[in-house]
């Protein structure tokens, strides 16, 4: 038996230290597909060791605020993990401070500092993604808040791990039209938020079609690399959410035994890989969206949101 | 914890299956390419098809089956085939004839079903064959469809938004009426045949006149 407080050092350690294995598979997975042989799978670690090395070049016009964004939003991606199912399929102690809204609260400060600190830098890439990134931020924004109602209905409470033990539940709630909208809908707010293909085309070089990359384009040494270790434990973090909230809440330890909550890591990673696996494959099928079309893409997430509301309202109300 | 009742496995399927068909009325909402536009229809059909044949099976009713199959035939092959037999002359694959900007439309079609949930939610029926979210799904399908015809200027587009109505009425009926009587089923598939020689010979005769599937110039004067 594990106690309780280390089940929860080890939920943030295993998206903490995991996640850029977890980037470094899906870019491996994303050459191969693509006919290159691909960086090696533990290339994120040493390019972090690598920035953690240089040293800190800071824009003239920047004050504290570009220095403290970083370190702000990686300690949120350092929180977020404390709140959601990830090892276990039950809430840790510090599991209920905060409920699903709050997480999201979180991760929306997260993504607000960097943006800050971007707008602030003077620079016009780093301007535009930024304001970009909150423009689009906004959109998306009604999608999720209509997902938060859907858990809302199911479960009659706001905790993700009531929404993932009603899909385990039975048959019949996992495949609840309402639950597997939400799904579908949840998958295209990751996709927005981390930057897929139809909305933004992730580690490209030109920035005219940044969204959320641009935003980094200031930062050196080891701000950029927590800027970079936390998208990259973002990324890990909406995979977990959709993955064991939404799509796929099973493999999760059961109880606090040892065997089952280290049992439960290397299934987490394998998940999160699975679905980096089928962002990627869309990766390749589809073109990039217009800059203005996007909102067709929210509009597409938002129509699957309220249509689970609607589902459900109509049957149980 | 608590879950919501159990609502059932059949549920869960067939409203799926009706979330299904309403989600493609919103693909031809947005849909560029007219063949796409038909071939969306072919699918929705399908579901249609699909919906039927589940609640024949679930609810013992095999007349349902020769719907579903009739279903196949007419509306997922014949009628997608006439329509691109009519379209083959012309050159027009885009239609890009959205009246106003993808997500308004969106947003406009949301409203709409919004307003078809509502108003079954207080017509208060409860159906033996089907759940109640269906029915709800099925008037905003005609809901959506209405939507399509107003929103979208093009023939192939208009039709195929009269055809998909006619498949929201046609799951509206699995709901409320799945023991209707057969001959008018088939009355109802008959109608919608003479419906398609209809349009068909407007496309044709559209493309003929104007050369062009777009609606926008039928307010000219041709001396």
């Amino acid at each position: 038996m594990l106690p309780a407080w280390l089940a929860q050092v080890l939920q943030v350690l295993t998206v903490a230290l995991g996640a850029p294995l977890v980037s470094g598979v899906i870019a491996k997975i994303e050459a191969r597909l693509q006919g290159r042989r691909g960086p090696r799978v533990l290339q994120p670690y040493y390019d972090l060791a690598k920035l953690f090395r240089k040293e800190t070049l800071m824009p003239e016009e920047s004050s504290w605020v570009f220095l403290a964004a970083p370190v702000v939003a990686f300690t949120c991606y350092l929180i977020v993990p404390l709140l959601i199912p990830e090892l276990t399929n039950f809430g840790l102690p510090l599991s209920y401070t905060a409920d699903i809204l709050g997480g999201a609260f979180i991760l929306a400060l997260a993504g607000f500092s960097v943006s800050l600190a971007a707008a602030e830098t003077g620079a016009p890439y780093a301007q535009l993604g930024s304001s970009r990134a909150m423009t689009f931020g906004a959109l998306i924004e009604p999608s999720i808040l209509f997902i938060t109602f859907v858990v809302g209905i199911v479960t009659s409470t706001d905790l993700p791990f009531v929404e993932a033990a009603a899909a385990r539940s039975s048959l019949s709630q996992a495949i609840l039209p309402a639950h597997l909208l939400a799904a579908i809908a949840f998958f295209l707010v990751v996709i927005s938020d981390t930057g897929r293909i139809p909305v933004e085309t992730h580690a490209s070089t030109t920035e005219l079609g940044m969204i959320d990359e641009g935003r980094t384009l200031e930062w050196s040494g080891p701000p950029f690399a927590l800027l970079k270790w936390g998208s990259n434990m973002k990324q890990v973090i909406l995979y977990v959410i959709l993955l064991d909230v939404f799509a796929a809440p099973w493999g999760l330890a059961g109880s606090l035994a040892a065997g089952s909550v280290l049992l439960a890591i290397p299934i987490l990673l394998g998940k999160a890989v699975g679905v980096g696996a089928v962002l990627t494959l869309s990766d390749n099928t589809f073109s990039k969206l217009r800059l203005f079309k996007l909102t067709e893409f929210m509009a597409a997430a938002f129509l699957l949101a309220v249509l689970a509301i609607l589902t459900l309202y109509v049957g149980y109300a | 914890m608590h879950p919501t009742p159990d609502p059932g496995t059949f549920s869960g399927i067939t409203e799926g299956l009706a979330a299904l068909i309403l989600l493609t009325e919103f693909a031809m909402l947005r849909s560029a390419m007219l063949r796409s536009q038909v071939r969306l229809y072919s699918f929705q059909s399908l579901v249609v098809a699909a919906l039927a044949s589940a609640v024949a099976a679930a609810r013992g009713i095999p007349d349902l089956f020769i719907l579903a199959g009739l279903t196949l035939v007419l509306k997922v092959i014949l009628i997608p085939g006439i329509i691109f037999r009519v379209m083959r002359g012309s050159k027009v694959d885009l239609a890009g004839s959205h009246r106003l900007n993808v997500a308004t439309m969106i947003f406009i079609g949301i409203s709409v079903s919004v307003f078809g949930f509502l108003a079954v939610e207080g017509l208060d029926i409860h159906s033996a064959t089907l759940p109640t979210p269906a029915l709800g799904t099925a008037v905003a399908v005609v809901l959506v469809s209405f939507v399509v015809i107003i929103l979208r200027g093009d023939v192939v587009s208009q039709a195929v938004g009269f055809f998909s109505l006619e498949n929201g009425v046609s799951v509206a009926s699995l709901v409320v009426a799945a023991g209707l009587p057969f001959i008018v089923e088939v009355a109802f598939l008959v109608d919608l045949l003479v419906a398609v020689v209809v349009f068909g010979v407007l496309m044709r005769v559209h493309h003929m006149k104007a050369d062009t599937l777009s609606t926008d110039v039928l307010d000219r004067l041709k001396g």
